[in-house]
């Protein structure tokens, strides 16, 4: 039974990081219908800056805030450096957004040293509760609620303001909201910042989870975001939780009981989802 | 037109004569060793080009070919006897493995649309990177192994020639290829794929035929890199190698087949002196963020890469074209 | 009547189609201005052109004397520009009420006593105010559709041939609305019927191949067989 509970929680933690990650991802694609190949890149940076910073000032809200808005600018150059020139062409977005994720992946070595870096959990957030013969790991807990809390505020955003409608009308004809006198290019550079913050955000998140991190670490994870995206539907939010979730506790559950295939779980489900159901799970688009 | 057809023939047979003779008129055992590489690349990049340059389909898992071709080389010249019969016939294994999962892969996932496959191919190539970590008895894992190559590679002008002959080879019949009528309905795909189908073409065929000769290609790539180095471990299964092909079309230039060449060239010998000066300065030990910036700007500003520019400006110049002159067509409008 | 939107001489390129290859005409305020044409004249670019939506290659576009050619289409739209797409545009997964809303630029009083209004023009989308519009039939899409481009009180409506695919009972809801409209902003129709053309429109000009052919007043067009049969096939 502790085992079951235990690799729910393992589960649902790696779950709420890859939907952080995708969630961005998903949203950019359903907007802009650009896959954004350097969005682990982001997450790097994120995980870096934020690592960085606590050590430096021993808070980790302080980090977490620090990450979120390094994502955020991160976020800003790429759209307009990156993303705009090629507006529209699918074969140079692609290209590019790989380019500019070499770069970044590399400028994290100009500045953070080509080694790894030990991160180390906050001490608030460190241990376990023990509820009878069950171990609860307390940054676990934490990463799962904060997930659900991001999900909420989004959520609340997305249904419930016209920043939100204009979001999730631009997702299904973005020509239409255009004509109805809304500058959808500038809802863009927003919708792509916040997706940035959102990556970046999971990147500090992992790092304690994860105990060291690495220039590397962004395309590997971007890798497990992308699957999410694809089998949760493009451009749906709440597609890209229920799809994290169920990769997060599909590796979860194969890691231990299989090793051999936990890695190819996901890409077999992905590539299941692609054959049979190339919308996704959820659809957005109306 | 066809001064021009013969003049470039002229051209290309100097140059293959001249690289022919080099390896006789110098001692550089560095130059053989680089400009080996230098054609096992060519003929790597030229089958990514077949795929994006000529298809217009984006590949993230290029290198799994690559690696199948290497790896089936190596295991057999290790497990069997290390001549060129094996040789030859390693190759060929390698060829067809990398000929059935291309078809396989293509089959599965080139009906969706670009972003998807760029992500699939990604995710495939990861798992046979994963699968050979994993199966250490067969691949040794992460440490690779060493092999014996046949007596006759021992003499590194043997294999150079072996290996330019090979380029020269895949180069003629990938022209032949690109050139025929097939290869005039990939074209077509590329630019459009929507019209190539209402015009009764069923391009899924045509694409996964694409896939098949470049898989196929790469793989012939791999097995020749193989037996340069002696060695193979995984990281002939890395991203990597699909970012040296990338990079070497995008910055040779899409679509040209003599672009790859020259790409794979440039950034070669680029690699080769960058990391000569890092060791001497520190400064340039990130010469892959300089790369990644060129490949940024080249994608933007000269999506046509080094080839392709120069191939348009000339064509610019002999047919300046004046909006007025364009003629009344039948719009398409609605 | 001051003209409100004059056209003059434009061409536009989608790619490498010339699409539109010399199109002129104006529309005067007031009025209900109708492009007739075949399948494939121009006649749908012609409105996105003006929309910014297909930008035009050359030519000049005045809107209320000031030229809007080079002007982005969120600019078109709030100078004044309404526009109802040939396929409605609706948001399906939104309700009615926020297809609306995303059209809406304020919420004070005065904007909702206007949605008041025009809700009174189209009785069927208050009745469904929370429903999907991905689940309302054509002609409520329709109506959706123009209820949101007036909403905002556009001095010129670009419709695109609303009654397509329509039944000829809901045609004539739709021209009843048309002609409501019509008192308080000027309209460019884009019409394949004839029939609905004729009744509610001041002007024509007929498009063929891209170019304009001929504009005039609606009356003329209706006495001359030959035109018709020509271009657009009656008769």
């Amino acid at each position: 039974m502790e085992l079951l509970i235990n690799l729910l929680i393992n589960g649902l933690a790696t779950g709420m990081l890859i939907f952080l990650l995708a969630a961005g991802l998903t949203l950019i694609f359903g907007l802009m219908d650009v896959l954004n190949f350097a969005h682990g890149g982001l997450f790097a940076w994120g995980a870096f800056s934020g690592v960085w910073l606590y050590g430096v000032t021993d808070s980790f809200t302080l980090a977490i805030i620090g990450a979120i808005l390094t994502g955020v600018i991160l976020g800003f150059i790429t759209e307009k450096l990156i993303i705009t020139p090629v507006y529209g062409n699918h074969v140079q977005q692609i290209l590019i957004t790989l380019g500019f994720m070499i770069v970044l992946s590399e400028m994290l070595k100009v500045v953070f040293g080509p080694n790894q870096l030990a991160a180390k959990t906050p001490p608030l957030l460190a241990g376990s509760w023990e509820i009878g013969d069950v171990i609860i790991i307390k940054y676990r807990l934490f990463i799962i609620i904060i997930g659900f809390i991001v999900f909420g505020i989004f959520q609340f955003i997305l249904k419930r303001t016209k920043i939100g409608l204009i979001v999730r009308a631009g997702v299904m004809n973005k020509e239409m909201v255009q004509a109805l006198g809304i500058n959808i290019k500038q809802v863009f550079l927003y919708v792509f910042m916040t997706g940035a913050g959102l990556a970046a955000l999971s990147g500090i998140l992992m790092a304690p989870y994860s105990g060291v991190i690495y220039a590397e670490m962004g395309m590997e994870f971007a890798i497990l975001a992308f699957i999410v995206v694809v089998i949760g539907g493009m451009g749906s939010f709440p597609g890209s939780l229920l799809a994290a979730i169920l990769v997060g506790l599909a590796g979860s559950f194969m890691a231990y009981y299989v090793p051999a295939l936990s890695l190819a779980v996901n890409m077999m489900l992905m590539a299941i989802v692609l054959i049979f159901r190339p919308q996704g799970l959820f659809t957005a688009k109306g | 037109m066809k001064s021009t057809f013969k003049v470039n023939n002229i051209i290309l047979f100097v140059i293959i004569a001249a690289l022919a003779i080099f390896p006789f008129v110098s001692d550089s055992r560095t130059w053989t060793i680089l400009l080996t590489q230098i054609f096992i690349f060519s003929i790597l990049a030229m089958s990514y080009d077949i795929l994006l340059g000529y298809t217009g389909i984006v590949s993230f898992g290029h290198a799994m070919f690559f690696g199948m071709g290497a790896y089936a080389t190596a295991i057999m010249l290790d497990r069997f006897e290390p001549t060129i019969g094996i040789f030859v016939l390693s190759i060929a294994v390698g060829m067809c493995i990398a000929g059935i999962i291309s078809f396989l892969v293509g089959l599965l996932t080139l009906r969706l649309k670009s972003h998807f496959f760029a992500m699939l191919t990604m995710a495939v190539s990861g798992l046979f990177l994963v699968l050979a970590e994993k199966w250490r008895s067969l691949t040794f894992g992460n440490d690779g192994f060493t092999f014996r190559a046949p007596e006759f590679f021992k003499d590194r002008m043997m294999y150079y020639l072996l290996v330019l002959g090979c380029l020269v080879i895949v180069y003629f019949c990938l022209r032949r290829f690109v050139d025929s009528p097939l290869g005039r309905v990939l074209i077509a795909v590329r630019e459009n794929e929507q019209r190539t189908k209402s015009l009764g073409y069923q391009t899924l065929h045509y694409k996964v035929i694409a896939s098949v000769v470049a898989g196929v290609i790469a793989s012939l790539a791999g097995s020749l890199y193989a037996v340069s180095l002696r060695f193979v471990n995984t990281s002939v299964l890395t991203m990597d190698i699909t970012l040296d092909a990338l990079l070497m079309t995008i910055i040779g230039g899409v679509g040209t087949l003599i672009g790859p060449i020259i790409g794979a060239g440039v950034i070669e010998l680029a690699q080769h002196y960058l990391s000569g000066l890092a060791k001497e300065h520190p400064i340039f030990e990130r010469w892959i963020i300089f790369f990644g910036i060129v490949y940024i700007l080249a994608v933007i500003f000269f999506p046509r890469g080094i080839v392709g520019t120069f191939r348009y400006l000339f064509w610019k110049k002999k047919n300046p074209i004046k909006i007025a002159n364009v003629p009344k067509r039948k719009g398409l409008a609605k | 009547m001051s003209i409100l939107l004059k056209v003059d001489n434009v061409h536009t390129h989608i790619g490498q189609y010339h699409i539109l290859q010399g199109v002129s005409f104006e529309a005067k305020a007031g009025e209900v201005s109708v492009l007739l044409g075949r399948n494939g004249a121009g006649k749908t670019t012609t409105l996105k052109t003006i929309m910014g939506l297909t930008p035009a290659t050359s030519g000049q576009i005045t809107f209320n004397n000031k030229s809007i050619v080079k002007i982005p289409t969120h600019h078109i739209a709030t100078g004044g520009i309404g526009y109802v797409p040939e396929d409605q545009g609706i948001f399906g997964a939104l309700t009615v009420e926020e297809n609306i809303k995303v059209a809406m630029k304020k919420e004070d009083d005065a904007a909702l006593a206007r949605q008041e209004y025009v809700l009174e023009l189209f009785p069927d989308l208050k009745k469904y105010w929370k429903k999907d519009g991905g689940h309302l039939s054509g002609g409520q899409k329709q109506m959706l559709s123009m209820a949101r481009a007036f909403v905002n009180e556009s001095k010129l409506l670009l419709i695109d041939e609303p009654s397509k695919g329509l039944a000829p009972v809901v045609i004539e809801k739709v021209m009843e609305a048309i002609n409501e409209m019509k008192k308080q902003t000027t309209i460019i129709l884009v019409e394949q019927n004839f029939l609905m053309a004729s009744k509610i429109g001041d002007t024509y000009t007929l498009i063929d191949d891209g170019e304009t052919v001929q504009s005039g007043l609606m009356q003329e067009l209706i006495e001359n067989e030959d035109l018709k049969r020509k271009y657009l096939g009656i008769g």
